[in-house]
């Protein structure tokens, strides 16, 4: 029940956001999706993505756009719209692959397959959160995409350090 | 392993080199690193190992494509040198980057789980992101890096969806896995292990810049900084080759029917796209983006045949490519910046009366990569089509490929017609710095050498 109830919220947000030309609307209303989202993700037992879905999307990227919204329009008492360039081909894109994912999907008889009967249904088992399991499971089996991934964040840092700072003089 | 350690703490250190006044020390030191890389690398030849419960594998094939990533890399630095002359503050950054980059291309070719894939490509892409947009004073490069940066966090979208797709219906990121479901199953689990597949393909097609996913490599390719390019069409192209045989030989083997009609009008595409769009470009810039598109056409061609073959002839083929690549960038970097920025055909005009040696080495690496006998290239084509046409079936691919690379012909030679018929508009001879000449000269022999004796690389896997 609870399920249906954000599942809706989630699709409904997200359909405004991509109808409304409002820059700014589009993101808060980014903002209802996500949060749907994160409590979808509670319904799943997977309490620890939803923390992070709130920490990181909800928290940090969100705000990010919103104030990159605020700051970047110059204009004071006009909103900023966006612009749809390409409508049929995007239809007929988006039409495709909306067809594709929805037959694939219904067609999958997910609940059959044998990984997820061995899994069985009891994902807590003991344990009040999977958070000390996720953080053990990072630490030992995925310690090297963990490590590595650290990597990819020194280079995103230094990309945006260095496209971000000034001219170099000449 | 050892080589993601080393690299890794290489460029952490070249960063704080970075902070010292003098630039000079930074080139031999990325040499030296990179020299260091090349051999610890190949210790681990002949004692395949895996890592962390099986995230990574070196196994010979790792151990042969990170060799050849890494000498392409070794090969190309050398041209960095107008970079040293104008003391470029960024240097340091710029060889950190691309040592980083070379972490994310040795994962895509030793990876035993998806996720190592995943990460391994958004390293060298990111990387990639930054070096495209380097030069921050031409408009070029900016909208060549927000268009790279675009597109590939789209695709990176269609493939971390693809991996998810295939995680639902086998209940593992890991490659063996993976094969051992799918074998039971016939090699298809069910519909979302298909779809899945199909999203795979897609995004690992656009990082090789395969058609029809290939219309961000002229653009790119065009507005990089020359140096960038090279690596962007050497390495980043190996690697991703590398790392779809090795998706498709370890994971999707049993599923060979599922992906070869999608996988073989990928290619057939991508060889038609990239001769005939090679053909009608004055740009020379331009002109390699799609000879590099038609080039990951015939790799694809190897893989496609999907045979024993298949993994020595890719090897064999990305050396010889990455070697006449290397010299066609380097000597268009030094004829476009002292004529003006010119990368046309005719910026080339009496090249072969002022610099002979360019002139020399540009024809070689012309001929590798039509496929002219006495050059690795023509080696290199020969092993893709014998392993073609192991399957009878497949002789029609060949001859669509013959018929594309005497096309190629045409394009290439342009070039050098333009370098030994014209007449020298400008007659200034170019200057190029001693080490950068010997370097030339050394990958143009190591071309002849491999045409001579292909048996140096062809056998080793």
């Amino acid at each position: 029940m609870l399920f249906y109830l954000f599942a809706t919220l989630a699709i409904l947000s997200a359909a405004y956001m991509v109808l409304t030309r409002n820059l700014l609307y589009a993101g808060f209303s980014l903002l209802v999706t996500l949060l749907s989202v994160a409590g979808i993700y509670v319904l799943l037992y997977a309490d620890f993505v939803a923390v992070t879905q709130l920490m990181v999307y909800v928290g940090g990227v969100l705000v990010l756009i919103l104030f990159g919204i605020m700051l970047s329009s110059r204009v004071h008492d006009k909103s900023v719209l966006s612009e749809s360039v390409n409508k049929v081909w995007g239809v007929v894109v988006t039409g495709f692959i909306l067809v594709g994912l929805s037959y694939t999907i219904l067609n999958a008889n997910i609940s059959a397959l044998p990984w997820l009967q061995a899994a069985g249904t009891d994902v807590l088992g003991q344990q009040k959160s999977t958070v000390q399991r996720v953080g053990i499971k990072l630490m030992t089996d995925f310690v090297v995409p963990f490590e590595l991934a650290s990597l990819l964040l020194l280079i995103a840092l230094i990309g945006a350090a260095y496209i971000a700072t000034d001219k170099p003089k000449v | 392993m050892t080589s993601i350690i080393l690299l890794s703490i290489f460029g952490i250190i070249n960063l704080f080199v970075g902070f010292m006044k003098s630039k000079r020390i930074l080139l031999p030191l990325s040499l030296l690193f990179l020299a260091v890389v090349f051999g610890a690398n190949l210790f681990s030849w002949n004692e395949a190992q895996s890592y962390f419960n099986h995230m990574l594998t070196i196994d010979n094939y790792a151990v042969a494509f990170t060799g050849i990533m890494v000498l392409a890399t070794l090969l190309l630095l050398p041209f960095s040198q107008h970079y040293i002359e104008e003391a470029n503050e960024n240097l340091a950054e710029f060889y950190s980057l691309l040592l980083f980059s070379l972490v994310g291309a040795i994962m895509m070719v030793s990876y035993e789980n998806m996720l190592m894939l995943f990460i391994g490509i958004e390293i060298l892409s990111i990387a990639m992101y930054v070096l495209a947009g380097s030069d921050k004073r031409r408009l070029r490069s900016n909208e060549a890096a927000l268009k790279y940066f675009l597109m590939g966090a789209f695709f990176t979208g269609v493939l971390l969806f693809g991996i998810v797709l295939i995680y639902g219906a086998t209940g593992s990121f890991y490659l063996t896995d993976i094969a051992a479901t799918a074998a039971v199953n016939d090699g298809t689990v069910n519909a979302m292990f298909t779809l899945g597949l199909l999203l795979l393909v897609i995004g690992i097609s656009f990082k090789i810049s395969a058609a029809p996913f290939h219309f961000w490599a002229p653009d790119v390719y065009e507005g990089t900084p020359t140096l960038f390019t090279s690596y962007m069409s050497t390495v980043v192209k190996i690697a991703g080759v590398a790392a779809f045989y090795k998706l498709m030989a370890a994971a999707f083997a049993a599923s060979y029917a599922a992906w070869f009609p999608t996988l073989i009008a990928i290619t057939v595409l991508t060889l038609v796209v990239g001769n005939i769009g090679a053909v009608v470009q004055t740009n020379f810039k331009r002109m390699l983006a799609y000879s590099s598109v038609s080039h990951a056409g015939y790799l694809l061609m190897a893989l496609v045949a999907f045979n024993e073959r298949s993994d020595a002839s890719i090897l064999f083929y990305s050396l010889s490519y990455a070697l006449a690549t290397i010299v066609a960038f380097a000597v268009l970097q030094y004829v476009s910046e002292q004529r003006n920025g010119d990368e046309t055909y005719a910026a080339f005009n009496g090249l072969g009366k002022t610099n002979p040696l360019l002139a020399f080495a540009m024809t070689v690496a012309m001929c590798s990569l039509s496929g002219i006998p006495l050059t690795a290239g023509f080696f290199g084509k020969l092993f893709v089509f014998t392993a073609v046409v192991q399957d009878a079936r497949l002789m029609w691919l060949v001859v669509v490929a013959v018929l594309m690379a005497a096309v190629g012909i045409y394009y290439y030679f342009k070039v050098v017609i333009a370098m030994y018929m014209q007449p020298a508009a400008d007659a200034a001879k170019i200057r190029i710095g001693s080490f950068a000449s010997f370097m030339l000269i050394f990958i143009t022999v190591f071309t002849i050498l491999l045409g001579i004796a292909p048996a140096l690389v062809s056998d080793l896997l």
